[in-house]
């Protein structure tokens, strides 16, 4: 009997003293592939990423390619021309009734904003720093990378800067507005679809006081100050009382685009320089 | 195209657009006319600090003999006109030393000096002696040879003393 049951427990130390293999079940899509070029791999923990070593078709290898080379059309010179574009068109103003070109610089505001957009940016993902500054790459790919992030800089700061009244009053509302949402932002959690909307209900707000209520609001500038304020007092008291600059109606249509272009430009930045 | 070049025209494209960017908003032209003429003015410009950083700045030769011509006959402002022209960095001792002379020339006066021109020429006569301390000028024509000897005449034409009534100031000839 003593020996029966000391057999028992040495089997059931046996069994407690048995290797458990944790794993789980993994699906592959139906390829049909030799098994002699297969090649096993063991899955040792829940959340390892396996590899598809299987070697690719030429057809695979080729649209592969043709993707990385669209990618890279994509960072290195679209984007940079859109952001590029959006800094030219950013600051430019048709003055009334001449119609001549004027050059807004941006504030120094439009940079502090810009920065917190950047840092934005970076917190919500939709630039990832490791995609785009690594020791892996080339110092080339580096400078190409930091050539991009620099255009995407200046259209942020030139956004502001198209976005903002010129001076006066209405300059220092919007700023505080602006200033308000984007410290509110730094510190919420953002993905980058929510960031995306966010700004462009910011920018799209901005524009709307901008250039259709306080530029209806700007007195014509081909009347004389008498003339003004005879057939639109109204107008001309708020020309006055908000320091508002009269520019020709062309201006509303250019930082129309000017947006555009700045959130599509957003909308194609990829997360990263390197195709997944 | 390989990923290489693509970068480096990437960046190329992003330099010269960036540039020209940068340079609408330092320019700012009002339309295409005024565009022409400040991207003149720019390329001008840039080539004449491209000359000094290279050391091969050089007075206009031909900008300098007219300006010296139209010194020698007392016409002092197409004079001034004709130097700032041959020398636009004013870098060169010799131009600057015969503007400031065109202008106590032009100043001038037996009865009393033109202060705004003698002040405008001391500014000048002073840019000369940073320029070139030991300046001399080898010009028969002209009876002061040195910077100190105008900076002189001009604070003296400047001052106010009971000597600017003296009658017989008024024989005393323009050097």
């Amino acid at each position: 009997m003593k020996t029966e049951e000391e057999q028992t427990i040495k089997k059931v130390e046996e069994i407690d003293f048995l290797p458990v293999i944790d794993g789980e079940l993994v699906e592959t899509s139906p390829v049909e592939i030799d098994a002699v070029d297969e090649e096993l791999t063991i899955v040792s923990a829940k959340n390892k990423v396996i590899e598809d070593r299987r070697p690719k078709t030429e057809d695979q290898t080729k649209i592969q390619n043709s993707k990385s080379k669209i990618l890279d059309q994509k960072i290195y010179l679209l984007l940079p021309f859109i952001f590029l574009t959006v800094t030219l068109l950013g600051g430019l103003r048709l003055s009334s009734p001449a119609g001549d070109v004027i050059f807004w610089r941006p504030a120094l505001f439009c940079l502090i904003s810009a920065a917190i957009l950047m840092v934005l940016f970076f917190r919500a993902g939709l630039i990832s720093v490791e995609g785009w500054f690594s020791e892996d790459f080339t110092a080339l790919k580096n400078i190409a990378n930091g050539a991009v992030l620099t255009t995407l800089f200046a259209a942020s700061a030139q956004i502001f800067n198209a976005l903002l009244p010129e001076q006066g009053l209405p300059f220092w509302v919007f700023a505080f507005c602006f200033f308000w949402t984007l410290w509110n932002n730094l510190f919420a959690d953002f993905d980058v679809k929510k960031l995306l909307r966010s700004l462009g209900a910011l920018f799209g707000l901005a524009f709307v006081v901008k250039y259709l209520i306080l530029a209806n609001l700007a007195a014509p500038a081909s009347e004389s100050w008498l003339q003004g304020i005879w057939q639109n007092t109204t107008k001309e008291a708020f020309t006055w009382l908000l320091d508002l600059p009269r520019f020709s109606a062309g201006t509303g249509y250019i930082q129309f685009f000017t947006v555009v272009f700045y959130l599509l430009g957003l909308f194609l930045f990829p997360n990263s320089s390197e195709k997944k | 195209m390989k990923e290489k070049y693509l970068q480096i025209l990437g960046i190329f494209l992003t330099v010269v657009y960036g540039f020209f960017v940068a340079w609408l908003y330092w320019a700012e032209p009002k339309n295409l006319e005024d565009f022409s003429t400040k991207a003149k003015e720019t390329i001008e410009n840039t080539t004449t600090q491209g000359q000094i950083i290279i050391g091969t700045y050089e007075v206009d030769a031909a900008k300098f003999a007219d300006g010296l011509k139209a010194f020698r006959t007392d016409n002092f402002v197409a004079a001034r006109s004709f130097f700032e022209n041959a020398d636009p960095e004013r870098r060169d001792a010799r131009t600057q030393f015969y503007i400031a002379y065109s202008f106590y020339r032009q100043g001038f006066g037996k009865l009393y000096n033109d202060d705004e021109l003698f002040k405008k020429g001391l500014e000048q006569i002073n840019r000369v002696l940073t320029l070139d301390r030991n300046f001399k000028s080898d010009d028969t024509n002209l009876q002061m040879k040195t910077p100190a000897e105008l900076k002189n005449e001009f604070e003296e034409g400047l001052r106010t003393t009971v000597e600017d009534f003296n009658p017989f100031r008024l024989t005393r000839e323009r050097k």
